[in-house]
């Protein structure tokens, strides 16, 4: 009986996945198949046009003026009849339209090429972003370095080592390489919008590569229906909605980049569905996203199958006892999880006017704008590398893993199969050149294999399991700024507090950050930003399933000059002044 | 995180929005801003503004629609070139300031807004025409008039400038989009003899003098061109 209703249980669900996915197919067709018929318009016969010369725009007729003027004499004078005159404008622009080109480029904020009927739309846009950065880390960003939040991942399986680093550096860096297409299809109620990005973050191992940043396409037919599906920067939270073209410092703050709704990236694959920002005072965003970041989706997800059931095996002989040996189970042979998706909602009230959610006042706004926002995210069965009792860790998918190092999330490694769900709120105010926003988030953290994780077949007080679990997540920042001089000179200072681990002590993250930016033509596209950043990173608490040995305690350094990857010793200390020149064209 | 951390935590908050708000009183970041609407249409928007500084207009002021029509009609431009290109720029003459069809749409509300300023109250007007991408931008013209007796001063913003129609990029989600600053234009008024420099070196129009003249003038501003 239990197993049929298992069966019954089964059924509906994937009858319930199976409606889901039509109907999502048939949206995106209903919305295609409107932009379509809509795009279908007559052309209209024009009298003249505006035409952009030596910098003016002036009204030309399609008509030759004298031929006009004779045409005007001979109707009154009885030479031609009025319809004859009739026919003969109508003839005369009707050749005129014809003979005109279809199509016309021009530059404003992008080059754009648009067909005369503005049907098709093409914007180009490029945006470069140079910095200069000098650094100084203290003694313990070299011994034992930074192992918990921003590991390195190295070579083909991922193995962990701690980032670690001289004190001083002086380093240029291409920080954001972007190139833009975008523009409308049929009508301007169907865009498309596609960014490459070429660039390299500080602290990379790699060059940069172009990828594909975005790929999205929106339907604005309906105002309070838009809908928007591809893969793009999910709509969660404010920090993060906010382009990196509009913001007030350098870089994000750290603990900005921890709270994605995904927990790996703020970009992903899905649709969500909302209202026009510019038209309502509330806003909604409800999206369904793979949850594993852009680029990559739930099929590249696996795990490893124990070839013996409650037999973790090994390669070198089977653990518990009674189980045959030897046997590998580092297999990654099952694509798992593979059904599931991440849930976003945001909620935004603008209270007093519109504020948005490019960063200062660069309106400079004449009434006060003010806006409250909370949004929840969840994302289900993120495999961060199971325990295992050969290894410590599993196999799991690297990209996963990497993407979980790069955004601060790597204590979670190790950790198997989590769910995250995420919280976020936050406030935004600017009046007259100022601004203040802040923002609160909460992470809380399902682990699907209970009790304490499994370190590694070491010996010690705790037989090899980890002495307490892992903690949720939470963190908060706030920052301001002012027009010193308004839409060109404005200073802004930021503070965020991050505790990665809440059942951790010593291991909080804290930044100060104060930076002046020069507007060079009075809006976001032409800046240079000078910042000051001091950064401290505590290094208390448990990173685990890392270290060979792994530890069963967290452990202080070896005086031979080794550094376990778990090592508790000092804080991390990081001052550094960065000078960025950015220009959006 | 030890518990006496949330005690620091909030000073910290404390004394972050003391000192946000400690600039803001203290700031010196000002701009005309607006105080009433007095018609916003999809061509035309004719707003008062305050000055920053008390600037001792003689608002209200009492102009007929076809006297600020054959003031405006006077006026030409040029776009003020930025150093170094100033030096090398060869100077192009001057081009009429408005249409007659903008001036039959403007001059109107002009006459209204001049009837409802205060004393520290400029008129700021703008004409829109569909832009060039007619869903994302419009050619805006635009400026701001005021009246000190015995002079007419004129301010001018855009001259046929693509300007943004949201606040939100259309195509390039949550991007601000923000209008260019004002550029600098050098203004030009026929007959030349009433467009003088006042007791502070700022142009402005001995308007009342060419009004008595205008009519002996004959249509002022049409050689300009």
């Amino acid at each position: 009986m239990k197993i049929r209703l298992r069966e019954t249980g089964l059924r509906m669900s994937e009858a319930g996945n199976t409606i889901c996915r039509w109907a999502l197919c048939l949206t995106i067709l209903a919305v295609s198949v409107i932009g379509i018929s809509i795009s279908r318009s007559a052309h209209a016969a024009e009298a003249g046009k505006l035409v952009e010369k030596e910098g003016q725009y002036v009204f030309v007729e399609n008509m030759d003026p004298a031929t006009r003027l004779l045409l005007d004499r001979a109707v009154k004078q009885g030479i031609i009849t009025q319809e004859e005159y009739n026919n003969v404008i109508q003839e005369s622009e009707r050749r005129a339209y014809l003979s005109q080109p279809s199509f016309k480029a021009w530059y404003d904020r992008g080059f754009n090429l648009s067909m005369n009927d503005n049907a098709f739309l093409l914007k180009i846009r490029g945006f470069v972003q140079m910095r200069f950065t000098q650094r100084y880390r203290n003694d313990a960003w070299r011994n034992p370095g930074e192992a918990k939040n921003f590991p390195e991942l190295l070579g083909v399986f991922g193995d962990y080592r701690a980032n670690r680093s001289e004190n001083d550096a002086s380093q240029f860096n291409l920080r954001r390489v972007r190139l833009m297409f975008m523009g409308h299809l049929f009508t301007p109620d169907l865009k498309y919008f596609i960014q490459l990005g070429g660039e390299t973050a500080e602290n990379a191992q790699n060059p940069g590569s172009v990828q594909v940043l975005d790929a999205a396409i929106s339907s604005t037919h309906v105002p309070w229906l838009n809908i928007q599906a591809g893969q793009y920067k999910v709509y969660f939270n404010r920090s993060q909605i906010n382009n990196s073209t509009s913001m007030q410092f350098a870089e994000r703050a750290l603990v900005m980049d921890a709270f994605t709704a995904s927990g790996l990236n703020r970009r992903d694959i899905g649709l969500t569905i909302m209202n026009d920002e510019e038209v309502y005072p509330v806003n909604y965003y409800f999206g369904v996203f793979n949850g594993l970041g852009p680029g990559f989706n739930r099929f590249g997800s696996y795990g490893s199958e124990q070839p013996t059931q409650d037999c973790p095996g090994g390669q070198a002989g089977g653990s518990p006892a009674n189980c045959p040996t030897p046997q590998r189970n580092l297999n990654a042979n099952l694509r798992t999880d593979v059904s599931q998706l991440m849930y976003v909602a945001r909620l935004n009230w603008n209270i007093l006017g519109r504020p948005g959610y490019a960063e200062g006042d660069m309106a400079y706004s004449e009434t006060p704008q003010l806006a409250l926002g909370g949004a929840y995210a969840y994302n289900p069965a993120i495999n961060t590398a199971t325990d295992n009792a050969f290894i410590g860790t599993d196999l799991a998918n690297l990209n996963v893993r990497r993407q979980l190092a790069t955004f601060g999330n790597a204590r979670q490694l190790g950790w198997g199969i989590l769910d995250y769900s995420t919280y976020a709120f936050d406030g935004v105010f600017k009046y007259r050149g100022f601004s203040l926003q802040g923002e609160w988030y909460w992470k809380n953290i399902n682990r699907h294999q209970k009790g304490a994780p499994f370190l590694g077949p070491v010996a010690g007080a705790n037989g090899g399991s980890a002495p307490a679990l892992l903690g949720n997540a939470t963190g908060w920042y706030v920052q301001s700024g002012y027009y010193l001089i308004p839409r060109t000179l404005q200073f802004a200072a930021r503070y965020a507090w991050w505790d990665p681990d809440t059942n951790a002590a010593g291991d909080l993250i804290k930044q100060v950050d104060a930076a002046f930016t020069y507007y060079v033509n009075g809006t976001y596209d032409h800046q240079i930003t000078l910042q000051y950043s001091n950064t401290f990173i505590g290094t208390g608490g448990y990173a685990l399933g890392r270290s060979t040995p792994l530890p069963t305690s967290p452990v202080a350094l070896n005086p031979s000059g080794t550094v376990p990857l778990d090592a508790v010793q000092k804080n991390l200390v990081e001052n550094a002044i960065r000078v960025q020149y950015s220009i959006f064209f | 995180m030890a518990k006496g951390g949330w005690r620091r935590q909030l000073t910290v908050c404390i004394l972050t929005m003391l000192s946000v708000v400690g600039i803001v009183l203290t700031g010196c970041a000002r701009l005309p801003y607006t105080t009433k609407v007095v018609y916003e249409g999809s061509q035309v928007m004719v707003a008062l503004q305050k000055e920053v500084k008390p600037a001792g207009y003689s608002h209200p002021a009492q102009l007929t629609a076809e006297e600020v029509t054959a003031i405006l009609r006077g006026f030409s431009l040029r776009e003020e070139q930025q150093l170094p290109l100033r030096w090398f720029a060869e100077e192009v003459p001057p081009k009429q300031l408005f249409r007659e069809d903008d001036l039959a749409h403007l001059t109107f509300f002009l006459v209204d807004g001049l009837k409802a300023a205060g004393p520290d109250e400029r008129v700021h007007f703008a004409l829109y025409a569909p832009g060039m991408n007619p869903a994302d931008s419009r050619s805006v013209t635009a400026g701001w008039m005021a009246i000190r007796e015995p002079y007419l001063y004129l301010g001018i913003e855009y001259v046929h400038t693509e300007i943004p129609i949201r606040k939100i990029d259309n195509y390039y989600q949550n991007n601000p989009q923000m209008p260019p600053l004002p550029r600098t234009y050098l203004l030009f008024f026929e007959p030349g003899r009433f467009w003088v420099m006042d007791q502070a070196g700022t142009r402005g129009l001995e308007y009342r003098q060419f009004l008595k003249n205008v009519s002996a003038i004959g249509t002022p501003g049409t050689s300009t061109q």
